[in-house]
């Protein structure tokens, strides 16, 4: 890559950091300063706005790792590859985050830290199945065989998705039903400030997704110049 | 209803887990850059 190309490059990056930097300043602004207090559940409301975006981002890397391992079972070109191994480690990180919000936000409301309804137990498959999808990478052998297992894994699991987005409402559970897009129309279960605020946390956090792909991607392509540098000198000498 | 300790420690994991997540990975990025640098020179010396 050429010097302009390079600066250019970390242009771009730095207003994506300061951009994200904004949104998340924002969005925090939003959910303790700007929005009221939900009346039935009082301030443990607020956790919403970051447990749902959590959610959106983990469900949006589990995406695009099903788009890339369908692009790299195709192409079998090593870029698809890396794009799914980078995301499936940041869906990871916020489903966990996700995992660890919910029942925080669970125990006052319904007195238990964990119930075993169709939404929370699909959501811990879906983690269960991508820190397989990790352990698998990290633990079999180099080379195309391991990325193939992985994207087949990374297609199957992402079926899970759309199960969970259903479960609340094809069975009763204790989860509350979807209160953004409903039978009425998007936002009509929801105050405008609130609306709002949650549309500024999901945007803050989708930025964070882009910012975290960034460092990912460059963490494999920094990893793959290595070896390829260690392999040269291997045959050189 | 006050629930401020739950909010709290909610808060605490999902801002304290994106902070470490972000320290990590610069932390491990820069090592790996190190690394590359090093065995470019290295390369460079022997032939």
């Amino acid at each position: 890559m050429n010097p302009d190309a390079v600066e250019e490059k970390q242009e771009e990056g730095n207003i994506l950091v300061w951009l994200t930097a904004f949104g998340l300043l924002a969005a925090m602004i939003g959910i303790f300063i700007y929005v009221p207090t939900e009346r039935t559940e009082g301030v443990i409301q607020r956790i919403m706005y970051f447990h749902v975006p959590c959610a959106w981002l983990s469900f949006f890397a589990f995406f695009v790792v099903f788009i890339c391992s369908i692009l790299f079972l195709w192409k079998k070109d090593r870029e698809w590859d890396i794009y799914a191994h980078a995301s499936a480690g940041i869906g990871v990180v916020f489903c966990s985050l996700v995992l660890i919000t919910g029942p925080i936000w669970a125990r006052p409301i319904w007195g238990a830290w964990w119930v075993w309804d169709a939404r929370l137990t699909s959501t811990l498959i879906l983690w269960l199945i991508y820190v397989a999808y990790l352990m698998l990478r990290a633990q079999s052998e180099e080379g195309s065989m391991r990325a193939r297992y992985a994207a087949v894994l990374g297609i199957v699991g992402f079926l899970n998705i759309p199960f969970i987005h259903f479960s609340v409402l094809w069975w009763r559970t204790f989860h509350p039903q979807p209160k953004v897009i409903t039978n009425e129309g998007i936002g009509k279960g929801m105050d405008p400030s609130m609306l709002a605020t949650l549309g500024l946390s999901l945007c803050a956090f989708t930025l964070l997704y882009f910012l975290l792909m960034g460092e990912r991607v460059r963490q494999e392509k920094l990893k793959d110049e290595i070896d390829r540098l260690k392999r040269e000198k291997l045959y050189s000498s | 209803m006050d629930n401020l300790e739950f909010l709290f420690a909610a808060n605490v994991f999902v801002w304290g887990g994106i902070v470490f997540y972000v320290y990590t990975l610069k932390q491990r990025n820069r090592a790996l850059e190190k690394d590359l640098n090093l065995l470019k020179e290295t390369l460079s010396k022997e032939g």
